[in-house]
Parts: structure tokens; C-alpha cells; sequence
């Protein structure tokens, strides 16, 4: 009796599977016939993270639907790190969807050169000449060749707490010693000065980046050294390492930063646990409109440039850079439709990009025509005055010398190597990847 | 009897399922891994055949002897904490009172998933929030570590959630082989004048010998190839101070793209733990059946 | 004496109770809670202002296929592993062969590959079988993975199973699948039990393959929800708490349903035996 059972039940299992597994086999068979053409998009704005990305994006694809007969938009949405991983292995079995998300520089490269996407010059000749930020495609571009349609734009600038700061008479600094004084005092009174969540690494990146600008003046000498015109060696790149651990030495940022990650290190800032927070302005909303946060605390935050530093250094000149793009796939079946839908979505993205989504976008805005919170008005501003940014450097670095990168970062604040061996390092996986 | 008992096609037809889905799912993957450990290559362009580079780089750097050192302390830990578990299944398989009770509320965390735990001891961890922290600064301790930021430390705080993370496993297999030992062979025990102590060593312990071991192998195979926590918590870091060789593997073939070389650092992994896990069967090797 | 000795022992299993229950209700108050709280606060702390609003994204977000999907993937998978597991386990012990070493050994292998040394040639295989984006792929790849740790877990038991019963039920004239199907499986309910238990929660838990294999809502399972309040710059994991908490009730339900089968079992097998 029991038996019979036993084997009703895996005879029905059996039938099941087999029924999924026809199933299935119908559905692969259904996409791409008729006379629809279907384009595949990824992209990493979740609904119930990003609403307002996600919102606006579906919005875009519906209004391009309904303007172009016969296309529709096969989608796909998955977070950050599982977006990363999934492409990866798409790409090993040339799958990767007609359109979809990309990082510049550094991240793109090996797609670029295993041919898995395609070259965006004639959208940018054609439908979106003079259209973007300047710096923001050629971030996109390997050997003068596009390959990204940017959109977005951050720049990073350190965020304070007025209301700290008020308490303890305290000005915006313009210079580093200045900095250290506002750090001095922040000590004194028991306040933690500033939030750093250096598990991330590309938190601590972000000011030694910034300091290594300070000190190198006029030239950009760290994206030399990344590009081999110069070497990681130079003095003012040792000098920025340095100043890192003096920074550190005067208890400049949270305890146990090195073990925090960058959302611990924001919801102290946020939580008013830290007074200063170095950022990037992806983070605009949480500062101005986000709801979820107290007005409060909102209207308590401002923000200044990164201090020039023993009279180096040039404050209009910034670390950020364009953060995700739109790639079109080499390999795409209905290729010509996807660079369409691309180049269509990066004209509707830009103004609603800033007006709806809240984030800076990579095409040119007119900042004085939209109604926009005034912390994005003196941003947008900012920008225009801009005489340089200088692209993240674990972004401008290939994926493994990047990886060096960080992990050297985080010896450094964590007082493990010296600068000068901060540097050698860095030197010697560079000139090794030449 | 023995005919019956060795009858070629219901052998094969047993392990046939079995064996043909780790064959193509598992045996095939595992061989174009070590394949692919033979080239250089990003996983996305062309790759180049460059016989054993991959191995050898792997054998002269550090950071993957670095990771190897930190799985086996890993495995370690685990193998010892082993004892621990044994204990905790003895009281609760005992009949003392409320023991169906405890045992549930003992297994609990271990049906959460990884990523609810990394963030309960991310919040137990945290340097100025965290709960240790708090505790200790109330117990008058002054400058309480940062436990996953200080280099020397961090490995073995991430043990510890990992540990009990697998509790609930080896506690729920140890109590269900405990009670599968025959209530009279304790009865007999108990009228011989054994105490609950001598009955738990002598008696329970030996007749689960053999499910103790097979939690050897498993503990020690899956500490080896362990990822999950030490992923979320820290990345391996600061500076590789809690990489291990999964995570390093995970690094160089997902982040760095240098997927041959991420590969031959997986194809190693499994070399090393199909060395241990035959070192440890013949240590544990049966010299007498246990049978009862 | 003895009493205090009781009494102590009570107190430190209390204690080790109160550690081991305090996640369960952490966790249900992060659920309330927003990214402020979660991080900046006190984690003991009670929401002043709990945001059951968490739990309504959640739904919105449509939970209810994932949920779905969950089930039936996990339930599917846990059934067919510990069917197979067993017929293996049950001929490498049981039967008498040359290569049952060898077989074993290849299925231990099977408990050391590193997952994501696997996802890029598993994902080639599936989709050269046109199996990608199809929750088989899933359910295959979850009981394969999952056979290695079953039969290592099931192996220490049925070597203590006695000959006798074997030897007994041949002589009455039973065969193999009924000594199996009716004798053996019966007598190890306990410990298959437990290793429902592993299985389910494994299943119910995994998300790398789902994440890979997987790109059609209607097929995603609940971790992969989770991965929808994940942002690029942003998390949401008051959210997150939620799904959490959402995701982790039935299988607290279905593992106090089991946990009860392991003693049943046993005393099922008892008076039988």
C-alpha cells in the first residue's frame, strides 16, 4: 500500500517536471516571433528601493513603446552587486541584453575589448551632439571610441551638520589647517568629527583621492599616474598618503571606520553621531527631499568644497565622475532598435532625471528654469564653475589594479604601510598591467 | 540473501539518479573549472592557453596562502565547537524536563538566512552602536576593540557568528541519532548503577560514533569552502585580514575579472579539501563496526 | 547537591534560550523600524513609531508570487533530494557491490565545489538545454547541491540499521523496493526528518543560482525579493526586515511541523521494531 503510494507520488512528480520543463520550452519559443520585436533592458533601480528611478524609467519605455509600433521592452531589474554578478555571466555565454547599465572607464574595458559592446558614436554625432557634460562621455570612451551613453553626474563634497557646527562657533574651512582645527575642537567637546565607512573602501579612496588633488596643484597628476604618464611615486601622491594617516592620528574619523560600512558611516552623520560626511551628491535627496528623513535634520545640512591644503590645490576642482551609462550590446539581434530605445532614453532621462528622480544627470541642464531645492540649484552651479573632475580612481583603474587599490586604502588608514609603500605598491601594479 | 542484496540493476537503478546528476552538475562544472584554470582569461574576451601559470602564481602568493590559513583556522574552530554541539544534543536528547521546548528555541537561528544574520552581528559588532560594544563600556571597559576593523581581531570575530550560525545543524543531527539509540540499552544502563554522566559517554557517545564523524567532514569541508558571512560582514577585509579562499576566488573571478586565475584558486580549494577530507577518513577510519 | 547542580544547569540552558530566541525578535523589530533607527540606534531599542508601512511595500512589491514560488521550488526540490539521497544512501550501505566506495567518493566530491566556481558553466549547460529562465533549472540545481550533504547526513544512520531486519524481511520473501520503500524508509522517518529540515531551509534561503538562472518575475522566489530594496546608492532595509520576517514564518511553522515528526518517527519505529 504504502509502496504504491510512494511510487504514485514520484510518477506524479516525474510528470510535473516534465510538464514545467514543456512549458518553459513554449515560453523560449514565444519571445521574438510574430512581428513584435522585442529589446532586452537591464538595468539596477528596483521599485522598492529606487521608486522614483524605476517610476520614470517605465515611464520612458511606454511613451518610446507607444511612439515606435511593434517594439516592446523586455525588462529586467535586479539590485547593484547581483546586477554586477549577472552580467558577469551573461557575458561569458555572450547573452547580455540589448541594453543595459554600465560603470565607465576601468569596469568597461574588458567588454570593450571581447567586443560585447557596441560603439555609441553615431547617437552622440546625431541625436545627442553637445549634449552632455563635457568629461562625461569621454569617460565612456576607450580610444576616443564611446561605448556608454552616461546618466548621471556626482561630484563629491563634504556635507556638515550646521547645527554642530553652530554650537561650536565653527566656520566652513577653506583650508586643511582649518580642517584640523574644526577637528580639534569637534574632539574636545566629545563629537565624533567625521563619518567615514572605510569597509567600502572607495569611502577612504574618495579623500585620499581629494588630498592627492590638493597637493599636485594644477596638474592631475593621479590620473597620470593611473595612465601611466607619470608615476604613482610623485610626490605629492606620498605627501597625500601621508596626510591620510595624520588625518587619522588626530582621531579625524569614527572609531572602527575600517569595519563600518558606508551606509553605518551615513546614518551617523544623519543620526548627527559625526559632524562632517564626505559624499557624493547621489546622495542630494536624503539632504533635501527624502521624506523619511526628519526636516530636521534636513534643514540643518550644508556643504562645503574639499579645503586646499598648505595653499595648494584649487577648491573648484572635484573627485566624481559620470556613475552608471547605457551600453547597447554588440551582439544584439535588433541592434539598431536598441541604440534607438538608448539614445531616446537619454534625452527623456535628463530633466526629469533632476526634477523627479533627484539626481544629477549627465546631460546639460538649466539649472535657473526648474524649480529645484537650493542645495541642487548651488551644486548645478558648482559644476559649471568646475575647472576639473577627476574620475573615481577604483572606477578610472582596471577591475584588478582597483582591487589593489582598495585594499591598499584601507591599509593605509588602517596604519598598516607606510605612504611611501602605499605608493611602491601602486606603482608596481601598475607598471606591471602596462 | 546476498544474491538479493547485490543485485547489479537495482544498484544502478538506485544510485543511477544520483549519480548522474552530480556527474553533469557538479563533476562536469568542477572540470572546466580546473579547465579554465589552465588560461588567461576575463571571462568575457578570447582566452589564451597558458598551461600552468594560473597554478603556480596561485602556490607563490601570498594572499592565497593568507586565505588558506584563515579557512583552516576556520575549519578548525568549527571541528572543535563539534564537542560543543555534542553536549548541548545530550542535555536536550535527555529526559529532563522542557527539553522538546528548548530544543525548538535552540534551533531558531538557524533558519534565518545569512543575510538576516550578517545583519544582526554587523548591529552586535558595531564599534560606538554596537551591542558588545555597549555592554562592555557598561561593564567600565574603556576603549572596547573594533572588531571588524582591527586586523588582528577581525578573523575571529567573524568566527563566532559563523559557529553558531550552525548550531542549530549539528545540534538537530546529534539529537536525532541520539534518539534513535534503543531505549533499552540505557534502561540496561541505568540498573547496572551507570550515572547519566557514564551512560552519555559509554554508551550514547560510541553508538554515535559514526554521525559524529560524517560531522567531522562536514564541518571541516564546509568551513573550507565557507563565503556567505564573511562576504556580507566584511569583504574579506580590512585589507584581506578575513579573506578566505572562497572569498578570495569570489574577488578575483567576479570583481578583478581575472577568471582563469579566480578559477584555478576554486579548482585548488577542492584539491585541498579532497587531500583533507581523505587525511581525516582514515584518521576516523571504522576499526570496528558499531552496530547494536 | 545534585538539585543545585539542576538548578544551575536550568539557569545556563535559560540563558543560552534567551540568546538563542533574542534574533527572531530583533529582527521583527527591525522590521519596524527605518534606515536611521536600524543603524544609528540602539538595536534593542523598540520602535517609538513602529512603520508598519514597511510591511505594506513589501506587499506591493509583490511578494505574493515570490511566495509562491518559493513553496512549491522548495517543496519540490526537499521531496525529490531526500528520495534520491536515500535510494543512493540505501544501495552504497545497504547492497553489497565493489564500487560502492568509488560512488560515495564521487558524491562527497559533490560537498566541496565552491558555488560560484560552478555558475558560469552551470549557466552555459542551461542554456544550451534551453533552461534558463526556467524554474527547472532551479529545482535541479537545488537537489543536486543539496544530495551530497543528505547522503553524508543519511550514511551514519543506515550503517546502524541492523542486518536482522533486512535478513528478515528477504526471508519472508519481500523484495528490494518493498524491503525499502516499506521497511527501511519507515525506520529512518527520523532522520529524514532532519534532513527535510536542512534541505527546506537550504532551499528556502539559496539565491545565487535563483538570482542567475532566474530573470522572468513570475519565477523569482523571496530572496530575490529581497534584492528589490536594494538600491544603487540606497537600501531600504527597514523593507528588507520585512520580507525577512514574512519569509521566515512558514518556515518556522514547517520546522516545528518536522521537529515533531523526529520523535514521532521514532516511536512509530519503535513499537514496530
Amino acid at each position: 500500500m504504502k509502496m504504491k503510494k510512494a511510487i504514485t507520488m514520484l510518477a506524479f512528480l516525474v510528470v510535473s517536471i516534465l510538464l514545467l520543463a514543456a512549458c518553459g520550452g513554449e515560453d523560449a519559443g514565444g519571445t521574438g516571433s510574430g512581428n513584435t520585436k522585442s529589446i532586452k533592458f537591464m538595468h539596477l533601480w528596483p521599485e522598492g528601493s529606487s521608486a522614483q528611478h524605476y517610476k520614470v524609467v517605465n515611464e520612458i519605455i511606454a511613451d518610446f513603446e507607444a511612439e515606435n509600433d511593434g517594439i516592446t521592452i523586455d525588462l529586467e531589474v535586479l539590485s547593484n552587486e547581483q546586477y554586477k554578478d549577472k552580467i558577469k555571466v551573461l557575458s561569458t555565454s555572450n547573452e547580455l541584453p540589448d541594453v543595459g547599465m554600465t560603470w565607465a572607464a576601468g569596469y568597461m574595458e574588458p567588454y570593450v575589448n571581447g567586443n560585447m559592446f557596441a560603439s555609441v558614436d553615431d547617437i552622440i554625432e546625431s541625436d545627442l551632439s553637445d549634449s552632455f557634460v563635457p568629461g562625461t562621455a569621454e569617460a565612456f570612451s576607450i580610444d576616443e571610441t564611446a561605448y556608454g551613453l552616461p546618466l548621471e553626474l556626482n561630484i563629491s563634497t563634504i556635507f556638515y551638520n550646521k547645527a554642530i557646527f553652530d554650537e561650536y562657533s565653527l566656520e566652513e574651512p577653506q583650508t586643511m589647517d582649518e580642517l584640523y582645527e574644526i577637528i580639534d575642537t569637534l574632539n574636545k567637546n566629545g563629537v565624533n568629527p567625521i563619518a567615514l565607512g572605510n569597509r567600502d573602501a572607495w569611502t577612504g579612496s574618495m579623500w585620499y583621492m581629494y588630498l592627492a588633488d590638493r597637493f599636485a596643484g594644477e596638474e592631475d597628476i593621479l590620473t597620470q599616474a593611473i595612465n601611466r604618464e607619470g608615476s604613482f611615486e610623485d610626490p605629492a601622491l606620498v605627501q597625500a598618503a601621508e596626510e591620510i594617516q595624520s588625518l587619522v592620528d588626530s582621531d579625524a574619523f569614527v572609531q572602527g571606520f575600517n569595519g563600518l560600512a558606508d551606509e553605518e558611516a551615513k546614518s551617523m552623520f544623519m543620526g548627527e553621531q559625526a559632524a562632517m560626511y564626505l559624499i557624493a551628491t547621489w546622495d542630494l535627496p536624503n539632504f533635501t527631499t527624502n521624506e523619511d528623513v526628519p526636516q530636521e535634520f534636513r534643514d540643518s545640512v550644508g556643504y562645503f568644497k574639499f579645503p586646499t591644503v598648505a595653499g595648494s590645490g584649487d577648491p573648484n576642482s572635484y573627485v566624481g565622475g559620470p556613475g552608471v551609462g547605457l551600453f547597447v550590446s554588440e551582439n544584439s539581434d535588433v541592434k539598431e532598435d536598441a541604440k534607438e530605445f538608448a539614445s531616446y532614453f537619454v534625452q527623456q532621462w535628463g530633466e526629469r532625471a533632476v526634477t523627479e528622480v533627484g539626481i544629477i544627470p549627465a546631460t546639460k541642464v538649466d539649472a535657473d528654469s526648474l524649480e529645484l531645492p537650493e542645495m541642487y540649484v548651488d551644486v548645478l552651479n558648482d559644476l559649471n564653475e568646475a575647472t576639473n573632475i577627476t574620475l573615481y580612481a577604483d572606477v578610472q583603474m582596471s577591475a584588478s589594479a582597483a582591487q589593489v587599490h582598495l585594499d591598499m586604502i584601507q591599509a593605509l588608514f588602517g596604519g598598516e604601510i607606510t605612504a611611501e609603500e602605499f605608493a611602491k605598491t601602486h606603482e608596481d601594479t601598475l607598471s606591471a598591467e602596462d | 540473501m546476498n544474491k538479493v542484496m547485490s543485485n547489479k540493476w537495482i544498484i544502478f537503478l538506485y544510485t543511477f539518479p544520483a549519480l548522474l546528476l552530480i556527474a553533469v552538475l557538479i563533476v562536469i562544472p568542477l572540470i572546466l573549472s580546473g579547465y579554465f584554470g589552465l588560461m588567461d582569461w576575463d571571462g568575457i574576451g578570447t582566452m589564451e592557453f597558458i598551461g600552468l601559470d594560473n597554478y603556480i602564481t596561485a602556490l607563490q602568493d601570498s594572499k592565497f596562502w593568507d586565505s588558506t590559513l584563515h579557512s583552516f583556522l576556520l575549519a578548525l574552530f568549527s571541528a572543535c565547537s563539534l564537542i560543543g554541539y555534542l553536549a548541548v544534543a545530550l542535555i536536550l536528547a535527555s529526559k529532563i524536563k522542557g527539553a522538546s521546548l528548548l530544543r525548538k528555541i535552540y534551533l531558531i537561528p538557524m533558519l534565518l538566512s545569512s543575510v538576516a544574520i550578517a545583519q544582526l552581528w554587523i548591529k552586535v559588532y558595531n564599534p560606538s552602536n554596537g551591542m558588545l560594544n555597549s555592554i562592555l563600556v557598561g561593564l567600565g571597559i574603556e576603549n572596547p576593540p573594533a572588531w571588524l576593523a582591527d586586523p588582528s581581531i577581525v578573523l575571529y570575530a567573524i568566527f563566532v557568528p559563523i559557529i553558531w550560525q550552525y548550531a542549530g545543524f549539528y545540534i538537530l543531527i546529534y539529537y536525532a541519532a541520539l534518539k534513535n539509540i534503543p531505549e533499552s540499552l540505557i534502561e540496561a544502563a541505568k540498573i547496572d548503577g551507570a550515572t547519566p554522566l557514564q551512560i552519555a559517554l559509554e554508551i550514547k557517545v560510541p553508538l554515535i560514533m559514526n554521525v559524529f564523524k560524517v560531522t567531522i567532514v562536514l564541518s571541516i569541508v564546509g568551513s573550507l569552502k565557507y563565503f556567505d558571512l564573511i562576504y556580507v560582514m566584511t569583504g574579506g577585509g580590512p585589507n584581506g585580514a578575513s579573506e578566505v579562499m572562497a572569498s578570495y576566488m569570489y574577488k578575483l573571478a567576479f570583481s578583478s575579472y581575472n577568471f582563469g586565475y579566480g578559477s584555478a584558486i576554486g579548482f585548488l580549494l577542492l584539491i585541498i579539501t579532497l587531500i583533507v577530507t581523505v587525511i581525516i577518513r582514515k584518521i576516523t577510519a571504522n576499526k570496528d563496526e558499531i552496530q547494536y | 547537591m545534585r538539585r543545585i547542580g539542576y538548578i544551575l544547569l536550568y539557569i545556563c540552558l535559560a540563558l543560552v534560550a534567551v540568546f538563542q530566541i533574542f534574533p527572531i525578535i530583533w529582527l521583527f523589530m527591525f522590521s519596524l523600524k527605518t534606515n536611521q533607527e536600524i543603524f544609528a540606534g540602539n538595536p534593542f531599542a523598540v520602535p517609538l513609531d513602529p512603520k508598519w508601512g514597511n510591511y505594506l511595500k513589501v506587499f506591493e512589491g509583490g511578494i505574493g508570487v515570490y511566495f509562491w514560488n518559493s513553496i512549491w521550488i522548495t517543496a519540490l526540490a526537499t521531496v525529490l533530494t531526500i528520495l534520491i539521497a536515500s535510494m543512493a544512501t540505501f544501495a552504497i550501505t545497504r547492497m553489497k557491490w565493489k564500487y560502492s566506495g568509488l560512488v560515495l567518493g564521487v558524491i562527497m566530491v559533490g560537498l566541496m565545489i565552491p558555488i560560484h566556481s560552478a555558475l558560469i558553466p552551470l549557466y552555459n549547460m542551461f542554456l544550451n538545454v534551453n533552461l534558463i529562465d526556467n524554474p527547472l533549472s532551479i529545482v535541479i540545481t537545488y537537489i543536486t547541491y543539496n544530495l551530497p550533504i543528505t547522503v553524508m547526513i543519511l550514511l551514519g544512520f543506515y550503517t546502524t540499521i541492523p542486518r536482522e531486519i533486512e535478513e528478515a524481511a528477504i526471508i519472508d520473501g519481500s523484495s528490494i523496493h518493498r524491503l525499502f520503500f516499506r521497511i527501511i524508509l519507515p525506520i529512518s522517518a527520523p532522520i529524514m526528518s532532519t534532513t527535510v529540515i536542512i534541505n527546506m531551509i537550504y532551499n528556502w534561503n539559496e539565491f545565487v543560482f535563483v538570482n542567475t538562472f532566474i530573470s522572468s518575475e513570475k519565477y523569482k522566489t523571496l530572496t530575490v525579493g529581497i534584492q528589490n530594496f536594494i538600491g544603487q546608492y540606497m537600501t531600504d532595509w527597514g523593507a528588507i526586515g520585512a520580507t525577512l520576517v514574512i519569509s521566515v514564518l512558514p518556515i518556522i511553522v514547517a520546522f516545528l511541523f518536522f521537529s515533531n515528526k523526529i520523535m514521532e518517527g521514532i516511536t512509530a519505529s519503535a513499537v514496530k521494531g
